[in-house]
């Protein structure tokens, strides 16, 4: 495989892996749930513990995503089956998080 | 003057200063270049704005809610790819599916339309059920439809399309092109959602404030699936237009596209901070987005340089956006 296909096909995987880093690290250094919560939603009991766990869970997406480019390169079937599995984990990991901080 | 009148004034001519300057951009095109203003330019604009406009249309109902898309892009390439491989040629040598007969054109854009739709509830029941933020959610969404996407082309473009696919770009009624009257109806059926509808009504409470509007015994959840489902199929409806135009399609398609369809919409008056927003809005934010691309081509300015005018467009138009917000506050 030519070095350009290879960055053709992992360009935007590889982008999506660098805004979840960028997302996840600010959420975990400044502690501010309103970067990805937006305005009047329900009030939180602890807005830094979720700011917190909603950097890890980006995070979290951003190693699968990274997983998934890599993986695409072996077999695309695995690397979206990968993928899938990381976005539902991801999804009731999310859930959990509000039922545990949202009041 | 009196003084709230000066200030009226002011506060116009900022909140629609990218309106004006690029009113004015158009004029002066206009009046210096040669065939600007002719019947074939306008066509042809208004044949350029007719797939961003229904992607627009989409995007809006999700920006209406606080929220966001960034699938889109995605899942039009994913729904013009549908569509290539159901509308092939026999005689293609690259056919897809060699010994498939090509379907019929209408059965094919309800299908991708259901196909994108079903995508669409899924985000949606992310967005609703899980509590998974818009833009996490829809970034998580654009990535599985790129993989399944490619997966289902093998990365390949797809060509070779049958006649009534292609007529759908090149065709006219009333001497316009069938890509312009399927905006028109979509915009036309946008209307009657947003503003007749007991689920457009819900759409404005829930971007307003969707506290309340849960109190008020709104069903949020399910309006929000709707929205993004609704928002989805309109994607593969534009990814079936544009392939129909570009003749060909690939995984690739529409790289972008929901960023123009964002800035577009708030450019027009969409807020981003949610609850604001009409048809008209999105209509004029792609002709305002559209316009100003033409006549920057016309202007002989670099294409490399045009994406650095898009770019502080979209930047000063979601300032001013937020300008508003925080005036009204």
């Amino acid at each position: 495989m030519k070095i350009e296909t290879m960055i053709q096909q992992a360009g935007l995987p590889l982008l999506i892996f660098a805004v979840c880093m960028y997302y996840g690290i600010r959420l975990l250094v400044t502690q501010d749930a309103a970067l990805i919560r937006g305005r009047d939603k329900k009030p939180l009991k602890d807005e830094k513990a979720y700011a917190r766990g909603g950097g890890k869970i980006i995070l979290f997406l951003g190693a699968g995503t990274l997983l998934m480019t890599v993986l695409s390169f072996i077999n695309i079937y695995a690397a979206v089956g990968e993928l899938v599995l990381c976005i539902v984990i991801m999804g009731i990991a999310w859930k959990r998080l509000a039922d545990r901080y949202e009041k | 003057m009196d003084k709230t009148k000066k200030k009226q004034i002011t506060d116009f001519l900022i909140n629609n200063g990218v309106i004006i300057v690029m009113f004015v951009l158009v004029f002066y095109t206009g009046l210096t270049a040669d065939n600007f203003f002719t019947s074939g330019n306008l066509l042809n604009t208004l044949m350029n704005m007719s797939a961003r406009l229904v992607i627009a249309l989409g995007i809006a109902g999700c920006v209406i809610t606080a929220g966001c898309d960034l699938s889109a892009g995605r899942m039009i390439g994913f729904g013009a790819c549908i569509a290539g491989v159901l509308l092939q040629r026999m005689d293609y040598s690259g056919k897809f599916f060699p010994n498939m007969e090509p379907m019929n054109i209408f059965l094919v854009v309800l299908i991708v339309m259901v196909i994108c739709g079903i995508f669409g509830s899924i985000t949606g029941f992310f967005i609703a059920y899980l509590s998974v933020p818009p833009f996490i959610a829809t970034l998580a969404m654009m990535e599985i439809i790129l993989g399944i996407n490619m997966i289902f082309t093998n990365a390949t473009p797809l060509g070779g399309y049958v006649t009534e696919y292609t007529n759908v770009a090149t065709g006219r009624f009333l001497g316009i092109s069938y890509l312009i009257w399927i905006a028109v109806i979509v915009a036309a059926i946008t209307w009657f959602i947003f503003n007749m509808t007991r689920h457009g009504k819900y759409m404005y409470a829930i971007g307003g404030n969707p506290q309340a509007a849960e109190v008020a015994g709104v069903p949020v959840k399910m309006t929000l699936i709707l929205i993004y489902m609704k928002a989805a199929m309109m994607y593969g409806l534009a990814g079936f237009m544009l392939g129909a135009k570009a003749g060909g399609a690939s995984v690739a398609l529409g790289l972008g596209y929901e960023m123009e369809a964002i800035a577009a919409c708030t450019i027009g008056g969409v807020s981003v901070t949610g609850g604001r927003g009409r048809v008209s809005s999105a209509v004029i934010g792609v002709a305002v987005f559209e316009l100003l691309k033409v006549a920057l081509q016309y202007l002989g300015m670099d294409a490399n340089a045009q994406w650095i005018a898009i770019g502080v467009v979209i930047f000063i138009a979601i300032s001013l956006d937020i300008r508003k917000y925080i005036a009204k506050k």
